[in-house]
């Protein structure tokens, strides 16, 4: 199976090709077929190596291809890397990819683009295997930016909105601030062990001092790179804006997959973060603090994917402290156990957004759980599990990331368990302000609420069940369980295991999922305090907040704040150069220079004069010219 | 060796044709015969043979050989109708033969005596060729101030070769080259000689500022006429050029190094330039010749083993390019009575098959890849970078920019200018060998090695 990893990313590429060249003339199902099956047989072989590779004692397989580029002393060859690490992403994507292209044939069944929409979407799926799946970082950074090409075409779906637009250029042009970062890190990776193969940077890596300099500035260039992508402070603001494009997109790309690119970069280079401290720390920071501050402004949202949006960002600010922190595995579980909730809650996010007849604000909604019951106890089941409650999936990989967080330093911990309990409190304030209370919409959406069809509740179901038992694979040796993830990334995080013991005794750990169950309950206990109990309804448009209700419900005012600082002086920049450089210096040269030229050649044209007589004139004076510089 | 034989009896054979009636034939047994020689002459590849110390079959002249039998052969399919007229037929016929023997005897000599005849036989036919149509006054200027400047230039070369042969002893240039390097001091009048040599060739290549016939004959002689001397005429005398001062006097480069450079520098500007004002096609393309005359000064200039290949590569690419657009120009001008731009406004709606092919060969003349004209420049800057003349090469570039100009003017008047609704009839040959032309100088653009290989 190893043998056949080629065809992992093969097959989508044939589906886009197929769908994009003929998709037109197609009848929707087949379309559908041809998008979601292209996905499925991907999945069938990426679990066909999953288990190859568990059973084998050689843990890392490189695939050659072809050479591809050879240039002096670059040489860069077309191979796959098939390693545990890898390996899991590939089910990841390929196993919640298919989930979502399932759903999308119900979600997009009365779109106009519904064949654009799935070339896009196998489209992704190859990028991001290739991705995942390349031996040297440029086959990554090829990944990558298809990634972001497509997550570019995916929020500009319906581009006849011009607002939406606007957001997937602002995705794009914040990756490409991002990818600059991770540009020069890779050239600096080049120069500094003269090649960009993961095998060999990290076998020259490992002999190399804690806290080298070229290694921190590479790391910290990397992670530039993983802050684009993975929407870390500062670079977050395009993720909310994302959800311009179509839910299923929103699962798929901006919660479950793509955005977690930046923690497989760096779990892919765990070595190099092991060896700087410094870059570490720097991780752990700004983990923890976009996992806080987006935590913060979640509280305040009223639109049911912004909700998730910023919790998705939040979310994503965890795996980061758990990289910093050197919990490369938990970061990995986090990313796993989070595809599987964030995915249901958005595809359930889709459900009641159909349901509703497009309508996306929690405040015209209530009460729905009568109506959509499958969608209601499926969302319930992510909500508990993005909440860590006990024995879901997200309590495993959250605890696993607070007991190293705990032990790297206690504030990190209690940022963390305080980002957790905000983040139960939105969550579930926003499930009780969706499924319980009285409706509040209009009239007319009450009349057509209506649960989805089978190809969309099929996808929730399967992905509910995952959330609650994903976390299964992970259990701490604490509870008595084994870390049967732990045990197969082993191998990936080797070299730097050995550099970052952990030693937190049992009682340590009960007392951490002790306090943060605690925390979670007394969450919950407030939110149903007060939207259930009260039934209070977030404040209107228009009238008047608090303070700081105010604040975070502007989101900081952020989006406002990098208007001001860098878009607007950029474009006034612009403007300047535009009328100052372009029109009148370089435009001025150029045709300064083309009048000249014209009218030179209008003098030098009367020199021809028709006159025999003159040209012989100049003849002979050129050859006394001639003779005369030359011999004298 | 075997196309001199062959082409000189062509030649007898168009004289004959008119005592014993076979005319009408005349032109498919030329067409034939051209056939053959090209093929016969590929027989003398690598054989190198010497002929009475004359005239040598090496490489190089079988290969600028070829160039030009191809050309000519181009060349007859598009002149067709100049072999059509009742009276002088079998001389038209008989002097462009004997022209083009003219021409393999310059790129295949290796005495001066043989250098001067091929120059003449060549140029003869050419002066009475420019004056082919009788009743045209300006074809009579053409042919008459083209005979007295030609004769001037003549002159001064066959001085040059006189004093050249006075101060070496000798008229073969292997010897002359012995006695360059001999180390013997030579005298003073060697020097004058080659300079004046050096003026007589600059003249047949119309190089600047020997270049002021050329406009006013290329644009009074016949269209077809022009096409010939712009291409073929033109490389013959630059493989001749090539050939004696990147060999014989490259020992006395100091001498005529500087010249050169000043010739190649003043070529290319005044050439592209000048072109610019141009309203006639024909005029304008006339200029663009010069400007093409001094792209190939620079790799005489580079005497390098490079400069062999590139002046090859460039010849063709420019001949070829040259053939579709004199050609495509003289379609037009017999159509609508007319050689100025405007005669070609929308020609893109009622004629997209000529638009086509006259833009391709206009993109390749400006050097835009990925046509020939584009590797051909690039091949030239590259030797004369390479010999260290990286003061030409800027001039040159900023030369071919202001080429561009004049060759877009056309191609905009073909594609955004409103035509006169009038199409224009072309006969079914002269599409298939535009289009083979087309392909050709693409092709030759995107495979450049099989030429540049050569040599």
């Amino acid at each position: 199976m190893i043998k056949l990893v080629w065809l992992v990313p093969l097959l989508p590429l044939i589906g886009f090709i197929i769908i994009g060249l003929f998709g037109k003339k197609l009848s929707k199902g087949i379309v559908g077929i041809i998008g979601s099956g292209a996905v499925l047989g991907a999945f069938a072989i990426a679990l066909g190596i999953f288990f190859e590779l568990k059973g084998s004692v050689q843990k890392e397989h490189t695939i050659d291809l072809f050479n591809w580029i050879s240039a002096g002393k670059l040489s860069i060859p077309f191979s796959f890397l098939i390693d545990p690490l890898s390996s899991l992403f590939l089910l990841i994507i390929t196993g919640i990819g298919f989930l979502i292209h399932v759903y999308s044939t119900g979600y997009m069944s009365h779109d106009e683009g519904f064949f654009r929409f799935f070339a896009y979407l196998n489209l992704f799926i190859f990028f991001m295997l290739l991705l995942v799946l390349g031996s040297n970082y440029l086959i990554m950074f090829v990944g990558w930016e298809g990634v972001g090409l497509c997550s570019y075409l995916l929020i500009g779906f319906w581009f006849k909105n011009t607002a939406y637009n606007n957001a997937a250029k602002k995705a794009f042009i914040m990756n490409r601030v991002g990818d600059l970062g991770f540009l020069l890190g890779i050239i600096l990776i080049f120069v500094t062990f003269g090649s960009i193969g993961y095998h060999d940077v990290f076998e020259q890596a490992k002999n190399m001092a804690s806290g080298n300099a070229t290694l921190t500035a590479i790391a910290l260039l990397l992670f530039v790179g993983a802050m684009g992508k993975s929407a870390q402070l500062p670079l977050y603001t395009w993720l909310p804006d994302a959800m311009a494009g179509p839910t299923p997109v929103s699962a798929l790309i901006h919660a479950a997959t793509m955005v977690t690119a930046g923690i497989y970069m760096i779990a892919r280079s765990n070595i190099l973060y092991t060896l700087s401290p410094d870059a570490m720390n720097v991780v752990a920071i700004i983990g923890v603090c976009t996992a806080l501050f987006a935590a913060t402004i979640g509280l305040a949202q009223n639109d049911i994917k912004k909700v998730l949006a910023y919790s998705t960002v939040s979310q994503l600010g965890y795996m980061f402290l758990a990289l910093g922190v050197g919990a490369y595995t938990g970061a990995v579980f986090h990313v796993m156990t989070h595809a599987f909730f964030k995915a249901l809650l958005f595809l359930g996010a889709g459900s009641v957004i159909h349901a509703m007849s497009g309508e996306q604000d929690i405040r015209k909604m209530g009460g729905l759980k009568k109506y959509i019951s499958t969608t209601h106890i499926t969302f319930l089941l992510g909500t508990l599990a993005i909440a860590g409650c006990f024995p879901f999936s997200g309590f495993f990989s959250k605890d696993e990331i607070l007991a190293h967080a705990w032990e790297h330093n206690k504030l990190l911990w209690f940022l963390g368990i305080l980002g957790a309990a905000m983040t139960t409190f939105y969550m579930f304030r926003l499930y009780f302000l969706t499924f319980h209370g009285k409706f509040r919409g209009t009239h007319e959406q009450e009349h057509h609420l209506h649960e989805s069809p089978k190809s969309m509740t099929i996808p929730l179901i399967v992905l509910a069940i995952l959330s609650v038992v994903g976390g299964l694979i992970g259990i701490p040796e604490a509870l008595h369980g084994t870390h049967y993830l732990e045990e197969f990334l082993s191998p990936v995080f080797e070299s730097s295991s050995f550099r970052l013991v952990h030693h937190l005794s049992h009682e340590t750990e009960y007392l951490l999922m002790g306090m943060a169950t605690l925390v979670m309950i007394v969450a919950i206990y407030f939110a149903h305090s007060i939207y259930v109990k009260k039934n209070t309804v977030p404040a209107a448009e228009g009238e008047e907040l608090q303070p700081l209700h105010k604040l975070v419900y502007n989101k900081y005012w952020i989006d406002e704040l990098y208007e001001s600082l860098i878009t607007k002086p950029l474009n006034l920049i612009s403007e300047a150069f535009y009328k100052l450089v372009d029109n009148q210096i370089v435009d001025g040269i150029v045709n300064g220079v083309g009048s000249l030229i014209t009218w030179l050649s209008s003098v030098l044209r009367l020199a021809q004069t028709g006159n025999i007589g003159f040209y012989v004139f100049v003849m002979v004076i050129s050859i006394v010219l001639i003779l005369f510089t030359q011999l004298f | 060796m075997k196309a001199l034989i062959l082409l000189s009896s062509l030649g007898v054979i168009a004289l004959l044709a008119e005592i014993f009636s076979f005319k009408k034939l005349l032109y498919p047994i030329v067409l034939l015969g051209l056939i053959t020689t090209f093929v016969l002459n590929m027989f003398d590849w690598d054989t190198n043979k010497l002929y009475f110390k004359m005239m040598q079959f090496d490489n190089y002249a079988v290969a600028f050989t070829a160039v030009i039998l191809v050309v000519a052969f181009l060349w007859f399919i598009m002149a067709e109708g100049f072999f059509k007229e009742e009276s002088n037929l079998t001389d038209h016929f008989a002097l462009v033969l004997f022209a083009l023997v003219g021409a393999v005897m310059m790129v295949s000599y290796t005495n001066m005596a043989m250098l001067f005849l091929g120059i003449e036989i060549l140029s003869i036919p050419m002066y009475i060729l420019a004056g082919s149509n009788k009743t045209d006054v300006s074809s009579n200027e053409a042919a008459f101030k083209y005979l007295i400047m030609g004769a001037f230039a003549t002159g001064f070369l066959l001085f040059g070769i006189a004093l050249v042969y006075g101060a070496t002893g000798s008229f073969d240039l292997s010897e002359i080259a012995a006695a360059v390097s001999g180390g013997t001091a030579l005298s003073s009048i060697f020097y004058v000689g080659v300079l004046l040599m050096l003026v007589g060739m600059a003249f047949k290549v119309s190089a600047a500022p020997f270049h002021f016939w050329a406009p006013d004959v290329y644009q009074g002689a016949p269209t077809v006429v022009t096409a010939f001397m712009a291409t073929i005429v033109k490389t013959a005398a630059f493989a001749a050029f090539l050939r004696l001062f990147s060999t014989t006097f490259s020992g006395v480069s100091e001498t005529w190094m500087q010249t050169v450079w000043v010739m190649a520098a003043l070529t290319l500007l005044v050439g592209n330039i000048t072109a610019v004002m141009q309203t006639s096609t024909k005029r304008m393309l006339a200029y663009s010749s010069v400007a093409h005359a001094g792209y190939m000064l620079l790799a005489l200039l580079a005497a390098n083993n490079y400069s062999n290949s590139a002046i090859l590569y460039y010849a063709s690419a420019y001949s070829i390019g040259s053939i579709a657009t004199f050609a495509i120009v003289n379609i037009i001008s017999d159509a609508k009575n007319s050689d100025g731009v405007d005669a070609f406004n929308g020609l893109s709606k009622t004629n997209p098959m000529l638009a086509i092919v006259m833009t391709i060969a206009l993109l390749s003349l400006a050097g835009i890849p990925p046509t020939a004209g584009f590797f051909a420049k690039y091949f030239i800057f590259t030797s004369a970078f390479m010999a260290g003349n990286i003061g030409l090469v800027l001039i040159a570039i900023i030369a071919s920019l202001i080429g561009v100009y004049y060759y877009f003017r056309l191609i905009i008047a073909m594609y955004f200018k409103e035509s006169d609704g009038q199409t224009i009839a072309v006969e079914s040959n002269h599409k298939i060998v535009l289009v083979i032309i087309a392909i050709a100088i693409v092709a030759l653009g995107l495979f450049p090695d099989y030429i540049i290989g050569l040599l």
